[in-house]
């Protein structure tokens, strides 16, 4: 049996970085994926995008974190992750949404969020030629940004393994070995394994682990399809946001990343549940007709790859961070509900701290986020 | 301008309209509707864009519309211009790295969704993919069948050779162009076969339905029961310094621009790889008028048909076997390439160097199926059969009557009652064939009846020569019992009507008499307009190719059934039979420089092309990040470009192991769509006019 100081299950947008801290600690930890490379689960169908403007503190804090992390990534480590710092914005068309978005300003600014309301005028010159009719205004947050997910999650792993972090690939958990309140080893189709801590970061495979070891997680996975364009040159900078819905979809979003590609992903109404990564003919026709109403000069845009993708949803639609009361030696990181890439970095860090310092600093992330919550709540901005 | 303006098989005076253009500002002139690119090179033009790594000059590559080297500012907007036809007026400028997307911000209107409905889906209307719908239409099944050209015949279209195979399965003798048009014709006949030209399928989707990009304009949902995947090959590419500059291209690309566009697109060309593709290649350059200046192959025989290798040496062109390409180099543009031996492991001799002065570099190592769509397919549970080179790398004469068997086949899986005949199973497996044993050469004894002589020894799937005989005297011998057997002249009927000279594909027969005293008189087919008269003297040679002596000709007559002349020679008697074929290019076209000039480093060759990424950075990526998924190459923009690795796919393996990585262990990187870009508006359908 191989031993570990941490044992982390998943590489993807969580367990990769977690990895990096916990190494870079000192601990001997190792990482077990079924697939062949990091990051091959969603954290590959992830299109970049990295907020923290939210409206809870957990996510605000996390992901406060990832934007330093990130936005520090070149100077710190000498590799290029595509950071862009074009903000996010939220453009609105009906005083519905005006209302319920300048409500939410109000907790966002106690957080001492940077994002505030903007004018049409400075909605078209964020995103020139964006539809003019109709349009209100909206919020724009202009410290948010993006980068390539591809390249953070390459970059921690190459990080990683420098700080002597073992990652099996291809490598699949198939049972636990516990011994009361504790689990005394991880199996899988090759080999056995032991640590003093086990990190599940398992993404949307968490139900799955959860009865391998014995605990309800309620994580159960819905489908969201994206797709990239060719390059073109840099033409808008935000993150668009556009929460209306229509009969099939809720909303969707897109950036223009560091290449000049315009990535694209929506949210189908009402949600499908599953695992299924396999396109549907429903996607392009329903995202381009929308993306194009909003900003028409996308018209010439050639769409050249689409994918789906999964977010690890909870009932609640906030992630599920922390130890559980029935296993002492097993901390909890998934759920993250399509933001595991904007929360990685920092949660990765705000982990290796909780395990190394024993610091009661995010006791009220732990608190916010814990398996035993009620899951009544729903996030306003999912 | 570069044009053919005389060849011996295609019709060159075509009624075609001319248009003006505006290429960088300056007024360039081209056919209305014919492929900007062809245009673009018909008038010299060898720079399409620049690309942002490097700002390497990009020149025309598949001239399929698969990658997107050919890519041009065509009236504002960013567009390969291989697919995109020329219109009077047109403003085309160069793409220097990244296009400015313009500035169009007219409201969309909602446009219909085009939404089709069919039984069966047929992708590719190659002659794979026109047999199968023929089979399939005659049972009643309501047939979409696609295409990505504007006419149907998929690579028929560029093959102005005559066939091999067999006049009752699959049109031997006649010339790929040809038998497009009849088989065209044909499913023109069945009302139940819709046809879009011009149209790719973009993707297949989960939810049975394929999504199509018709007239590069407009984005349909088809649904069907059943899918025939014929969408047929795609060229492979080859790993060397100087594969990325202008004038590097396929032996396919350079068959579109000079057989179907008849554009002159180089003067002086080299051929790597010595399979029928690589030798075919190199006949239809020379009918152009273009100057082969040889062949190389880095295997010790050639690997298409003999008689296909031999008729192209005949002509004067020599095949270099044993050899690898090392490097093109030039300023911009192909302006030399340099061969050199190799060793036993194929390990290239740098002493053994040999550098040509040539404008184009053509590859001909191969294809590789496109095999995305059945894969697809398969994965989704779908009905499908595949067929012709989609399926296995062959003849168009096997992918015609494997396609017909493929129809049928998915005929029985939608469930009508059909019977296949056995026999069909047995023909298909012989057409496929490779090449079998090569014969000695027989001794022919030449006397005051006409002969025919057969300087075909090769064992092929062809018979052609059987069928004209109006005597019936030539047979086939019965070793195998196939149309593999080689044929032989049985005895005296010979009256020179000279149709087994005309309809040989390999060009390998003649027919000899004696006259008098020590001269005979040789009749050699000749699919060139005589650059000579009666009463000049020619350069014959043997079967190989080796000069045999200057000869008078004394006759000239044309065959028209088979566009083949047949020209009679006064020739030494003792010579009479080895007499094979008649020398078409001088041999000081053809010599190497006298010392060769080059740079060789191998890692600068590029892989991707699409996001230019060389062999030497991909190498060192694997080596340092312990890489094992091919996937993880993304992060250096490996197979991110337009094509989504499927051009440079089938050279990972080599990279790989040169990385030190045993390939079977690595995860292959996911093919995802689209296969296609395809503008947001198309997929709205802006352009369709019918608004909701």
């Amino acid at each position: 049996m191989k031993k570990y100081d941490v044992i982390i299950i998943g590489a993807g947008s969580i367990g990769v970085p977690a990895a990096y801290y916990l190494a870079n600690r000192g601990l001997k930890t190792c990482v077990i994926e079924r697939l062949s490379s990091e990051g091959r689960g969603q954290n590959r169908a992830a299109i970049g995008g990295i907020r923290a403007t939210f409206s809870d503190p957990a996510k605000i804090k996390i992901c406060q974190m990832t934007i330093d992390i990130i936005s520090r990534f070149k100077k710190e480590h000498g590799i290029d992750v595509d950071w862009i710092d074009g903000g996010y914005l939220f453009p609105v068309y009906d005083t519905v949404l005006e209302d319920k978005l300048k409500k939410l300003l109000d907790v966002q600014k106690q957080f001492n969020l940077n994002i505030d309301w903007i004018s049409p005028a400075k909605v078209d010159e964020l995103v020139p030629g964006i539809n003019r009719n109709g349009l209100l205004g909206g919020t724009f947050s202009p410290e948010d940004g993006s980068a390539s997910p591809l390249k953070v999650t390459g970059a921690y792993l190459k990080l990683a393994r420098e700080c002597k972090a073992e990652f099996y690939f291809d490598e699949e958990v198939t049972g636990f070995e516990k011994d009361g309140s504790k689990i005394t080893a991880v199996i899988t189709n090759k080999d056995k394994y032991s640590a003093g801590i086990i990190i599940d970061a398992s993404g949307a495979y968490a139900r799955d682990t959860g009865n391998l070891y014995g605990l309800d997680i309620p994580v159960d996975p819905d489908c969201h399809e994206a797709g990239i364009t060719e390059p073109v040159q840099p033409f808008f900078r935000p993150m668009v946001v556009d929460l209306r819905m229509d009969e099939q979809s809720a909303n969707y979003y897109f950036y223009q990343n560091k290449e000049g590609q315009v990535v694209f992903c929506i949210t189908p109404r009402p949600q499908i549940f599953g695992k299924d990564t396999d396109n549907t003919s429903v996607f392009l026709p329903l995202v381009v007709k929308r993306m194009l109403n909003l900003y028409p000069r996308l018209r010439n845009l050639r769409i050249r790859r689409t994918w789906r993708g999964l977010y690890p949803m909870t009932p609640d639609g906030f992630p599920i961070v922390g130890r559980t009361k029935e296993i002492g030696n097993l901390f909890l990181a998934v759920g993250m509900c399509g933001q595991g890439f904007m929360l990685g970095p920092g949660l990765g860090k705000i982990i290796s701290e909780l395990i190394c310092d024993n610091t009661t600093d995010y006791d009220f992330i732990l608190n916010q986020l814990s398996l035993y919550r009620e899951f009544a709540g729903t996030e306003v901005l999912k | 301008m570069n044009r053919i303006d005389k060849h011996p098989v295609l019709n060159t005076t075509q009624d075609r309209k001319k248009v003006n253009f505006k290429f960088n500002g300056e007024t360039q002139r081209g056919y209305e509707n014919e492929p900007v690119s062809s245009a673009l090179i018909a008038n010299g033009v060898r720079e399409f864009s620049v690309h942002q790594v490097e700002d390497a000059p990009q020149g025309i590559f598949c001239a399929n519309g698969q990658c997107s080297h050919c890519t041009l500012i065509i009236d504002g907007k960013p567009l390969k211009s291989c697919i995109t036809p020329l219109k009077e007026g047109m403003e085309i400028r160069t793409l220097i790295h990244l296009p400015e997307l313009p500035p169009d911000d007219r409201e969309p209107e909602n446009f219909k969704p085009l939404n089709l409905k069919c039984d069966v889906l047929v992708i590719g209307g190659g002659p794979s993919g026109l047999t199968s719908a023929i089979e399939l239409a005659k049972l009643g099944f309501e047939i979409i069948l696609i295409d990505d050209k504007d006419k149907l015949g998929g690579k028929l279209l560029l093959q102005t050779h005559k066939f091999f195979g067999s006049i009752e399965d699959c049109y031997a003798g006649k010339r790929g162009i040809e038998i497009a048009a009849l088989l065209e014709k044909e499913i023109r006949t069945y009302s139940n076969i819709k046809v879009f030209t011009n149209t790719s399928v973009a993707a297949l989707y989960k939810d049975k339905k394929a999504g199509l990009f018709i007239d590069y304009k407009n984005y349909a949902l088809v649904d069907f029961q059943g899918l025939v995947i014929s969408a047929g090959a795609r060229e492979k590419n080859l790993v060397f310094p100087g594969n990325d500059i202008p004038g590097v291209y396929g032996a396919g690309a350079f068959q579109t621009l000079v057989n179907r566009d008849l554009v002159k697109s180089s003067d002086r060309i080299f051929i790597i790889g010595s399979g029928n593709v690589g030798l075919i290649a190199a006949y239809h350059a020379l009918q152009a008028g273009i100057t082969v200046v040889g062949i190389a192959d880095i295997l010790d025989d050639v690997t298409g048909y003999k008689v296909h290798a031999d008729k192209i040496k005949r002509m004067g062109v020599p095949i270099y076997l044993k050899h690898t390409v090392l490097t093109a180099e030039g300023n911009g543009k192909v302006e030399r390439i340099t061969i050199a031996e190799v060793d036993d492991s194929f390990n290239p001799l740098l002493e053994k160097a040999k550098t040509f002065e040539v404008d184009t570099l053509l590859i001909a190592v191969g294809l590789s199926s496109i095999d995305e769509f059945y894969n697809t397919a398969v994965n989704f549970g779908y009905n499908t059969v595949k067929t012709g080179d989609a399926d296995e790398i062959a003849e168009a004469s096997s992918a015609m009557f494997g396609g017909r068997i493929a129809g049928l086949q998915l005929a029985k899986i939608l469930g009508k009652d059909v019977e296949i005949d056995e026999s069909w199973f047995a023909k298909a497996e012989i057409l496929k064939s490779k090449p079998g044993k090569i014969k000695s050469e027989p001794v022919v004894e030449i006397n005051e009846n006409y002969t025919p002589i057969m300087h075909c020894y090769q064992e092929i799937p062809c018979n052609p020569c059987i069928s004209v005989c109006p005597s019936g005297s030539i047979k086939l011998e019965e070793a195998l019992g196939n149309i593999m057997d080689l044929p032989y002249y049985t005895g005296e009927e010979c009256t020179r009507c000279g149709m087994c000279i005309a309809v040989c594909p390999g060009l390998a027969i003649s027919v000899a008499k004696k006259l008098y005293g020590e001269w005979a008189e040789v009749v050699l087919p000749h699919e060139f307009i005589p650059a000579f008269g009666v009463g000049e003297f020619v350069t014959l040679t043997d079967t190989e190719g080796n000069e045999i002596e200057k000869c008078e000709v004394i006759k000239i007559q044309l065959n028209k059934k088979y566009k083949t002349y047949l020209i009679t020679f006064k020739v030494s008697l003792e010579n009479a039979a080895k007499i094979a074929g008649i020398r078409v290019q001088d041999e000081d076209k053809i010599k190497p420089l006298p010392k060769p000039v080059f740079n060789y480093i191998p890692d600068n060759s590029i892989l991707c092309r699409c996001e230019r990424v060389s062999v030497g950075e991909i190498i060192k990526f694997i080596k340092e990040n312990n890489i094992k998924d091919a996937n993880q190459l993304k992060q250096i923009r490996v197979g991110m470009g337009a094509c989504g690795s499927r051009t440079c796919s089938i050279l990972l393996p080599r990279i790989f192991s040169a990385a030190g990585v045993n390939w079977y262990e690595v995860t292959q990187a996911t093919k995802r769509p689209l296969s296609i870009e395809i503008p947001m508006g198309a997929i709205i359908n802006e352009e369709s006019g019918e608004t909701e």
